[in-house]
């Protein structure tokens, strides 16, 4: 089976600026790809030249096994970033509309289109016009249609922005059963957290260039920060840390807001320093540290550590206040 | 291939499934027949009549008598019953009004009757005054000066006094041949007195001047002749103008021929521009609301916009074959004259709209695709619309002389080739048999040219958002693409 998306040594700039740089990538069918980075890193560039809306100025795009997505429209689904409904049109027969663009029967249509909207509990909008719906119940219409005619590719370009909790979590769900079909999906982000939460290869670019690109297990293996977290119950960590300080095979212990980090050296047994501070105080809580991919990111971006940590929280921030006005 | 019948579909269904374009389509013939019926029915109220006294300082001492036979209240009781009988002597004779007569039913009959007895009613109601030979002109015209041009009151009470409107003054020599010529008469009218009624007044002062000349003359008496026989003789003829056709004598229509290729560009340029400006907006509505980011995921730019430009296409005809077949329909319901439209020119006109439709199309699918919102589309519309205005303000030129050179040389150029042409071939002189595949091969050429940059337009503008783009930066993306 060939893969499902592949580039080569793709470019494409814009005057004089580079959008994507010399981008390769092959995506296996059947993954779960999360696709991050922050605003302007070229995620939607990428994603319009996979589905031919723009072309590269170099290098070669292969989708589904042919040269050109034109010639496999029909086998994908597409959510793109800026999106839009007809305002005047009713949301059954936008639907209905898509779909047919997408080249499916007209036979058992409707049921499919009313299926999805009880699905994604629209169940009563079949008749609203679009524009009687709210942003959030728009973004959701926009997934029934990128997914209504049973894609074998599903490109998803941001398709969390603009929701509440509760339909994130419903749409993470609609993602899933999606990928539990054998569906290759991928999917956008500038939150990190959401691809931590879902996907099973996270791909990372900054700036037109790929920074990242493997599986979210090989990556926690990879960025391994080693190091314990121990959050004593009762104890204070400056007291502790200088005790823990001397476990065998911790060579620092940083105290954090109301826990000791130990980082440990190479070849440490993490389960005996476990064991070693477990001993040494009543745990409230105590793991080993995971990497998340912020920090990898920065990690990874050097230089500019500060500005980009400096926009990233001013995304999640965003995020997060979009979500609680929502 | 079936997909953009898709998007054509949608894009008709959008368009002509709106209360707006049924009541436009609907409303506007309707609004028409009323509007032309409101006019008709409106001439019948002449407004309240107008009350006074027309003075006369006969000279001659000839002419009064029958000045005076003239103004009386039988004269006007005849001379209405006789325009009554005309009117209805003609009514009889064009199958046309008797058609419209038909249509209307007794309540269409009932309405013509009334209207003419209200015409026949609402003359102003002028008295004659006749004035002694020999008073003073100069003093007898004060009252004129200050006549009021008043309306009879609703109970028909009359003013107290004379209400002078006119003076009129016969020398003696307007009736009297004076060294081989006669000498003209007087009239003097109060301000602002309708030029119907004067027109009135003076018909019937220059008829009781002849009247009396015809019978003063010697010479008349002498040769045995009457004054009747002699106005008679002098009547001046008039015929019934007939046009020859292949299929017999038809009654000739003089203006409206003329009228016909006008009416020809008029429709032309109505389903056009209708179905053009609605490409516009639902090409920036998409742009707008970033649907077609959407459409793009499943059908090519080249797909969405032929399917759409057939879309409208559909639009277009459907305007074109409602008001055409409403127009032929008239004309041969109503003037029994379907010779007039030629089948020819019918299809001439379904050519040319194709042409011309596709041009603008094209231009206007560009223009929708390029800019983010209505407003920046009003901008790059205005040279569009200016060339396309120009069939417009010269039609009368070309209607006139369909093989001037300007005529022959706007159906050359791109744009204005289709509604020159429609004109020329709609109007009664032939036009040169080489000229009409050579304006066609102009028209299929410029529509060529412009669907080739509108779809390099269309490729990259669809995606383009920001800065609204002129006209040298629509120029660059054909060149880059």
């Amino acid at each position: 089976m060939p893969p499902a998306i592949e580039l080569r040594r793709v470019r494409k700039t814009f005057g004089t600026k580079v959008a994507v740089d010399d981008f390769d990538l092959t995506i296996e069918p059947g993954t779960l790809v999360g696709f991050i980075g922050p605003n302007g890193a070229g995620k939607t560039t990428t994603i319009r030249m996979i589905m031919s809306i723009i072309f590269a100025d170099s290098g070669d795009i292969h989708v589904l096994g042919k040269t050109s997505a034109v010639e496999s429209k029909d086998r994908i689904g597409y959510l793109p970033e800026e999106r839009g409904l007809y305002k005047k049109m009713k949301v059954g027969a936008f639907l209905t509309y898509i779909a047919r663009l997408k080249g499916m029967d007209a036979t058992g249509l409707d049921r499919k289109v009313r299926g999805w909207l009880e699905r994604a509990g629209l169940g009563d909008c079949v008749k609203k016009k679009c524009e009687e719906l709210s942003k959030g119940m728009q973004q959701k219409v926009q997934f029934i249609a990128s997914v209504i005619h049973e894609p074998e590719l599903l490109i998803l370009d941001e398709p969390f922005s603009g929701l509440d909790p509760v339909n994130r979590k419903l749409l993470r769900e609609m993602i899933h059963e999606q990928h539990a079909m054998g569906r290759t999906i991928i999917f956008s982000t500038h939150a990190m957290f959401e691809a931590e939460q879902l996907c099973q290869r996270v791909l990372m670019v900054n700036r037109g260039a790929k920074v990242l690109d493997d599986t979210l297990q090989d990556i926690w293996r990879k960025y391994d920060p080693k190091a314990v977290v121990v959050e004593p119950l009762t104890d204070a960590p400056d007291l502790l840390a200088p005790a823990m300080r001397e476990i065998a095979g911790v060579h620092e212990a940083v105290v954090t807001r109301n826990a000791v980090e130990l980082r440990l050296t190479d070849g440490a047994d993490s389960a005996r320093v476990m064991a070693e501070a477990a001993r040494m105080t009543t745990v409230r809580r105590m793991e080993l540290k995971r990497p998340n991919l912020e920090d990898i990111f920065i990690n990874l971006v050097g230089g500019s550590a500060e500005a980009i940590r400096a926009e990233l929280a001013d995304l999640n921030g965003a995020a997060a206040a979009q979500e609680a006005s929502a | 291939m079936n997909k953009m019948m898709w998007i054509a579909w949608r894009e008709f269904c959008t368009t002509v499934f709106t209360k707006g374009f049924l009541l436009g389509v609907v409303m506007m013939p309707l609004m028409l027949v009323v509007v032309g019926g409101a006019v008709v029915w409106m001439k019948n109220f002449s407004g309240p009549r107008i009350q006074g006294t027309v003075a006369v300082i006969d000279q001659s001492g000839q002419v009064a008598p029958r000045l005076e036979e003239r103004f009386s209240p039988d004269f006007e009781k005849k001379e209405a019953e006789e325009l009554a009988a005309r009117v209805q002597e003609e009514i009889k004779k064009s199958e046309a009004a008797q058609a419209a007569m038909a249509l209307g039913g007794p309540q269409a009959q009932e309405q013509t009757k009334a209207a003419m007895e209200q015409a026949t009613k609402a003359g102003p109601e002028i008295s004659l005054v006749v004035l002694p030979r020999d008073a003073d002109v100069e003093k007898e015209k004060e009252p004129v000066k200050n006549a009021s041009i008043k309306r009879a009151s609703e109970d028909g009470s009359k003013e107290e006094g004379e209400n002078r409107l006119a003076l009129i003054v016969v020398p003696p020599g307007a009736v009297r041949m004076e060294g081989g010529k006669f000498e003209q008469y007087q009239a003097f009218f109060a301000q602002r007195l309708d030029g119907e009624v004067q027109q009135k007044i003076q018909r019937r002062v220059s008829d009781s001047i002849v009247d009396a000349r015809l019978e003063t003359d010697e010479r008349l008496a002498q040769a045995g002749l009457s004054p009747r026989e002699v106005r008679e003789l002098i009547a001046r003829p008039w015929a019934e103008a007939k046009t020859l056709t292949p299929g017999g004598e038809k009654k000739a229509l003089g203006e409206l021929t003329m009228l016909i290729p006008m009416a020809f560009m008029i429709l032309l340029m109505m389903s056009v521009m209708t179905s053009g400006s609605a490409l516009l907006t639902t090409t920036v509505e998409e742009k707008s609301t970033r649907v077609i980011e959407v459409l793009l995921s499943a059908v090519s730019p080249m797909q969405l916009m032929t399917g759409k430009i057939l879309g409208q296409m559909g639009v277009g005809i459907l305007i074109l074959v409602v008001y055409a077949g409403m127009g032929v329909g008239s004309v041969a319901y109503f003037l029994n004259r379907l010779d007039l439209v030629s089948g020819a020119s019918l299809a001439y006109l379904g050519v040319f709209f194709l042409i011309a439709y596709f041009l603008f199309a094209s231009m206007m699918a560009a223009i929708g695709s390029a800019v983010n919102d209505m407003r920046e589309a009003q901008t790059l519309m205005t040279p569009v619309m200016m060339v396309m205005m120009i069939p417009w303000m010269i039609w009368f030129v070309i209607q006139r002389a369909p093989n001037s050179t300007v005529a022959v040389v706007l159906s050359f150029v791109p744009v204005t080739n289709p509604f020159v042409m429609v004109i020329r071939l709609s109007g009664s002189e032939p036009v040169p048999t080489w000229q009409i595949p050579v304006a066609i091969g102009v028209g299929l050429l410029s529509v060529v040219g412009a669907a080739w940059a509108a779809a390099k337009i269309f490729r990259i503008g669809a995606l383009m958002y920001g800065k609204p783009p002129n006209f040298a930066t629509l120029v660059r993306w054909v060149r880059m693409a």
